[in-house]
């Protein structure tokens, strides 16, 4: 059994559907990244499974329960903890609060979890009463996944977490991943930058709301058409 | 030159008189500011949340309306309840549904909210209701002190002092608290709150709850004479004088609803005082207003934040 289960998801905005029956897997401790176009669907996927948008038909099971219908609340008790896309961070609250509202629903872990964030970004802890909103790119970006992580996930999803930083800088949060995902939680990415493609066990490509592409990375690294296709 | 009065009395006056007036604007602002922190909402109602405490703690004080005659603690105590209970409504029912609409559609809701208020209050009752003060109900001296020969009340006491302990208990609660915090991330970035597994809907209650709990209680301190309740008078009379003073003491600030609330005073009635200071003001119709438009457009023009600024 799979930690997740997609199974014939539906779902879109208003009236237009945009998943039409997507169906995928990632396995327990692997790093599995989604690639695809604007607007192929990544976004409404990874937010659908975190329960931020209304799932239509299909089913999305975490660790053998099916996790689709249920209220944002109840995923992330579950273990499914989301670093959004565009970083959202509360602007104006500090990054001590930032991290403390990541552990809403596991406070028992939150003194444990705050200690692991500081040593994959000790620079948030250089920054612990600065106000969010007035943090660079970078670092909203790594609160954002540190917020995320203050819940103890069991998976992590990153929607675009390299968008916009400077190659040097997205180098960075890959590694971050990298260890985050080693150290036991499994990840799912949602990337365009095909830097990332060292570090994925799992390649998805996304075409308009469905998928094209479900293998290894080191096959979509290889399949050159692919790469050119989807990949720019 | 000799002057009319003495100069000594004609400055306590108005500050005594300013300092409680105020004290009124900004207890009615402080619940303004409460809902504009967590929703960026302007609740028309507000003044309502004020009439309807007011009006359920006079039915169970005097036992009218075939009501029970109650206790006058536990009047007050309805009367609050009743507020907030009509307040936690107003979420449920009005607010709730349109949460995703623009901002302007909630506020023109919550001036329905505010008009259906006043039919339901006329309906129940349409005389005068001045609500007993505190010392009457213990049979006291209704006089705390004289300041000067202008005696300071007890009921006018008890509005300033509940407005800073209300103010301070707010500004606290939003620092320091888990809830608060919840409610501030969510006015920020709901999407990004309910990522965290932070429920929207509950943080709305707790806030509209909050308020109603802040409005109920300027209703049964405020509606005792010389002021007295009949349907709408809050909204009327305070309601948009609190407004502009929890503007001006910064729309997202809880001690600027103090310092906005009393500031407003002051210059009312400093303003509509025959000064020798500003000579004849006080003899102008609506001199008072006059001034306090004067001052607001002033502050809002130098600081377009409000005395206080952001999110205090
Ligand atoms: N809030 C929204 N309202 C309406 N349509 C949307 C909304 N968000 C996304 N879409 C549409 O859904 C499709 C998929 O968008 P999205 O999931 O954001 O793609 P991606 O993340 O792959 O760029 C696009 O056609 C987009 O225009
Ligand atoms: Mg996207």
């Amino acid at each position: 059994m799979s930690l997740l289960e997609v199974e014939g998801l539906r779902t879109g905005y208003g009236l237009l559907p945009v998943l039409q029956g997507l169906s995928f897997s990632v396995e327990e401790g692997t790093t599995a990244v989604l690639f695809g176009l604007n607007g192929a669907g990544k976004t409404t996927t990874v937010n659908a499974i975190a329960g931020l948008q209304p799932v239509w038909g299909g089913s999305i099971t975490f660790d053998g329960q099916k996790i689709s219908g249920q209220p944002a609340t109840k995923i992330v008790e579950r273990g499914v903890a989301i670093s959004l896309e565009g970083r959202h961070v509360f602007p104006k609250l500090s990054v001590r609060k930032n991290l403390d509202l990541g552990a809403w629903t596991a406070r028992k872990t939150a003194k444990q979890q705050l200690d692991l964030v500081f040593s994959y970004f000790p620079r948030l802890e250089e920054r612990l009463d600065q106000m969010a909103g007035t943090l660079s790119g970078g670092e909203q970006q790594m609160l954002a996944i540190g917020r995320a992580l203050m819940s103890k996930p069991r998976l992590l999803l990153i929607d675009e977490g390299s968008l916009g930083l400077s190659p040097k800088l997205a180098q960075t949060v890959f590694e971050v991943v990298s260890r985050i995902n080693d150290d036991g939680t499994t990840v799912l990415l949602v990337e365009q930058n095909i830097g990332v493609l060292p570090y994925a066990d799992q390649a998805l490509v996304m075409e308009k709301g469905t998928l094209t592409f479900n293998g290894s990375g080191k096959e979509l690294g290889e399949s050159g058409d692919l790469r050119k296709t989807y990949l720019g | 030159m000799t002057l009319a009065f003495d100069p000594t009395t004609g400055l306590v006056s108005p500050l005594v008189h300013g300092l409680f007036q105020g004290s009124a604007y900004g207890l009615l602002g402080l619940g303004l500011v409460l809902l504009y922190k967590s929703n960026r909402i302007f609740n028309f109602a507000q003044g309502e949340f004020a009439g309807v405490a007011a009006l359920v703690a006079y039915l169970f004080d005097t036992g009218s309306k075939g009501l029970p005659k109650v206790p006058y603690a536990v009047a007050i105590l309805l009367g609050v309840a009743a507020a907030v209970l009509v307040a936690l409504l107003t979420e449920r029912l009005v607010v709730r549904p349109m949460f995703h609409r623009p901002r302007v559609v909630l506020l023109v809701g919550t001036v329905g909210v505010a008009l259906f208020l006043i039919a339901v209050e006329g309906l129940v009752y349409q005389d005068i209701a001045a609500l007993r003060p505190i010392d009457q109900a213990l049979s006291i001296d209704p006089i705390f002190t004289r300041l000067d020969r202008v005696p300071v009340l007890w009921s006018d006491l008890a509005k300033l002092i509940m407005l800073l302990a209300l103010a301070a208990a707010a500004f606290l609660f939003f620092r320091l608290s888990r809830m608060g915090t919840a409610i501030l991330a969510v006015s920020q970035d709901a999407t990004a709150a309910r990522a965290v597994g932070i429920s929207v809907e509950r943080t709305s209650m707790l806030a509209w709850g909050l308020a109603g709990l802040t409005g109920g209680i300027a209703g049964v301190l405020l509606a005792v004479p010389p002021f007295s309740t009949t349907p709408g008078i809050f909204t009327g009379t305070i309601l948009t004088t609190a407004f502009a003073a929890a503007v001006v003491g910064g729309i997202t600030s809880l001690p600027g609803a103090f310092v906005g609330g009393v500031l407003v005073g002051l210059v009312q009635e400093f303003a509509s005082a025959d000064l020798p200071l500003v000579p004849g003001l006080g003899s102008i119709r609506g001199g008072g207003e006059l001034a306090v438009a004067i001052v607001l457009l002033g502050i809002l023009l130098v600081r377009p934040k409000g005395l206080l600024g952001s999110e205090t």
